[in-house]
């Protein structure tokens, strides 16, 4: 079918430096993308809960990233090693904030913004100057 | 659906290294776009794809120490970001992310048309791609522009005003009032905040508000020893005092706050007090008005008024009633010092030094409003720090701001906003301003070090725009060389690494658009 078709398709074309996405994979991945950016920002306007939300649009952005590494950026058709390559980097960038949060219970939460108590004027001393 | 598995052939042309290449370019013959120290075109480009992919990965890392600075602040301050965000734009940061999209996809359409020697198709697609990044770049240019202006900035340059718990987030002098107009809003009103060229600056020929401005010291310490026989002006010397001993006579003139006996068959002379309190048998106490009273059934009272009510129990009294240690605080020694409001130059220490923290400018309900039955229509000023032991000094200002004679010209006339102060309606003449919107809306000024997220936005959002700045550059040189017929199928390299180097910035900002833009 289309990916057989494809395939056969750039046969023709190809001249062995590279591989040839076919117009078909990159329009459809050029409007999978728009159509999750829109489906990530209409998601937003629904209170599913904080995390919830947070979930729901990391989860949209990292389909997305997929979509742009394997299909614009050809990773799929590419050298396993250059997936090797990257993949390590996302692993250590996954790390770096995984080992990041790891010690956030150690710390007191401060919470100074409370919408119910509206801010009170200060009194105290006047900082002597100079 | 893309991929079927299977297609014997695919592992011949869709990885790498051809073999056909490697016939087609063939040994003896060296093209011109071939470096010499590669052997063939395949070689070349293998050779610059894992050097790109080496810099993406890179990139990755680059963009994550910057990852790591969101995740964490966001973890700790979830307030700061579900405020902060709204300064942001979300129309802005949808259409940037499509436009990125799109031009990604013309991007890797340029790689395909590079590779099919589809030369006007190539040229049309970089161009388009170019076309795309000035676009964000422009959209960029709007939304820092905005931000510059309404000083929505990273550090201290992130200026409301005034942050919660009234603490200001400014420490340039001479810089709240006048300068900068926030309003925190309750309600649909202005309950505090500064506002501008309405009652800040006298230089101005219109200006709306007549201030009483006092400083007042307010004393900190332990309630005053009196000894017996003189009389104690409680009006001049501390309103709190104590006595000790027996058989002593005491006189008091003034309102005292409280008085203290600790002791036996003394006499009190009392002109006014707010509260007496005994501890000790047979004291005589004589009073023209008292309007609290502790002591035991020994106590003879004489009090003219005050006390109403049930009469107060005579048995309770409590340690703390007559402890010597008490904290007093007092308002002493008002000084005017200014007919006009608040300019922060005003005051002569501040003029000498200038480096006076922002004075804080709000109306405050709980000390001009109906509690303490003051002028409703005020604005106090008030500086200093919480929570400090020890004497201090206040700027109270009772301001009654009127509105102006006439409006001034505003091109934004149309969306200015009506202010209440109290029960007055106040109009300021200037637009207000996205701090103001949000303000309202969240019915509180943004949550202390609000500026991080700004300087995690920047840092960010910087960041990415230079990447995307030197991505028009690649793709302009690239432009060129299109044009001047320098790619074939067996040499498009460099279209293909710019074009990676493309969607990692696409990628990033795909991951940044919903970090900064979509918080819920």
């Amino acid at each position: 079918m289309a990916s057989t078709d494809h395939h056969a398709d750039h046969h023709d074309d190809h001249h062995g430096i590279s591989h040839v996405a076919s117009i078909k994979v990159l329009v459809g991945t050029g409007g999978t993308l728009l159509l999750l950016t829109l489906v990530t920002v209409l998601a937003t306007k629904v209170d599913f809960g904080a995390s919830i939300n947070l979930g729901i649009a990391m989860a949209i952005a990292v389909i997305k990233a997929t979509l742009v590494i394997l299909f614009f950026m050809h990773l799929k058709y590419d050298k396993i090693f250059h997936t090797v390559v990257f993949m390590s980097a996302i692993l250590a960038a996954a790390l770096f904030v995984g080992f990041t949060l790891m010690d956030t219970g150690q710390y007191q939460h401060t919470n100074i913004w409370d919408p119910d108590s509206p801010p009170v004027a200060p009194v105290g001393p006047r900082p002597t100057t100079g | 659906m893309t991929e079927q598995p299977h297609d014997p052939h695919e592992g011949d042309h869709g990885h790498g290294p051809g073999h056909d290449a490697h016939a087609d370019a063939g040994h003896g013959h060296h093209p011109p776009f071939i470096q010499h120290h590669y052997d063939d075109a395949q070689h070349q480009f293998d050779s610059g794809k894992l050097g790109i992919w080496l810099f993406l990965a890179q990139e990755v890392l680059f963009f994550s120490a910057l990852f790591v600075a969101y995740v964490l602040y966001r973890h700790h301050h979830p307030e700061i970001y579900s405020y902060a965000h709204k300064y942001l734009d979300v129309k802005y940061g949808a259409i940037n992310t499509a436009v990125l999209i799109f031009s990604s996809l013309t991007a890797a359409w340029a790689v395909r048309a590079a590779q099919l020697n589809q030369r006007k198709l190539l040229i049309g697609c970089i161009a388009v791609t170019i076309l795309c990044a000035l676009g964000f770049l422009g959209i960029k240019y709007i939304e820092y522009s905005h931000k510059y202006h309404e000083q929505i900035l990273f550090g201290r340059y992130f200026d409301p005003c005034v942050s919660s718990g009234g603490v200001s987030l400014l420490t340039k002098s001479n810089h709240c009032p006048g300068h900068k107009s926030t309003v925190q809003w309750k309600d649909g009103n202005a309950v505090a905040g500064c506002y501008q060229d309405i009652d800040q600056d006298p230089s101005k020929p219109d200006v709306q508000a007549d201030c009483q401005v006092e400083e007042v010291r307010i004393e900190r310490g332990k309630p005053a020893r009196v000894s017996a026989g003189a009389p104690h002006d409680c009006g001049k010397s501390g309103g709190t005092v104590i006595v000790r001993g027996d058989g002593g006579t005491y006189t008091f003139t003034g309102t005292c706050d409280e008085i203290m006996v600790v002791g036996n068959g003394n006499t009190l002379q009392i002109d006014a007090a707010k509260k007496v309190a005994v501890k000790g048998q047979n004291n005589t106490v004589r009073a023209n008005a008292v309007d609290a009273f502790a002591g035991d059934n020994t106590t003879k009272r004489a009090i003219a008024k005050g006390i109403s009510g049930p009469q107060p129990t005579l048995a309770g009294v409590t340690d703390a009633d007559v402890d010597e240690n008490k904290e007093v605080v007092r308002e002493a020694a008002k000084t005017p010092i200014a007919a006009q409001c608040p300019d922060p130059l005003a005051h002569g220490a501040a003029q000498a030094a200038k480096k006076y923290p922002c004075w804080r400018v709000g109306y405050q309900p709980s000390v001009c409003g109906k509690k303490s039955g003051k002028d409703q229509h005020g604005v106090i000023v008030e500086y200093g720090d919480h929570g400090v032991r020890g004497d201090s000094l206040r700027i109270n200002a009772t301001c009654k701001p009127t509105p102006k004679a006439t409006e001034p010209a505003d091109p934004f006339a149309d969306v200015v906003r009506e202010a209440k102060i109290g029960a007055k309606e106040v109009k300021p003449y200037h637009r207000p301003t996205t701090h103001e919107e949000h303000e309202r809306e969240a019915a509180g000024p943004p949550p202390e070090n609000t500026n991080m997220f700004f300087t995690i936005y920047f840092a960010m959002t910087g960041l990415h725009g230079i990447h995307v700045l030197v991505g028009v550059l690649v793709f302009l040189w690239l432009l060129v060389r299109s044009i001047k017929g320098h790619f074939r199928p067996d040499y498009f390299g460099p279209i293909d690494f710019a074009a990676l180097y493309w969607h990692i910035v696409d990628l990033i900002w795909i991951f940044l658009f919903p970090l900064l833009y979509l918080i819920h």
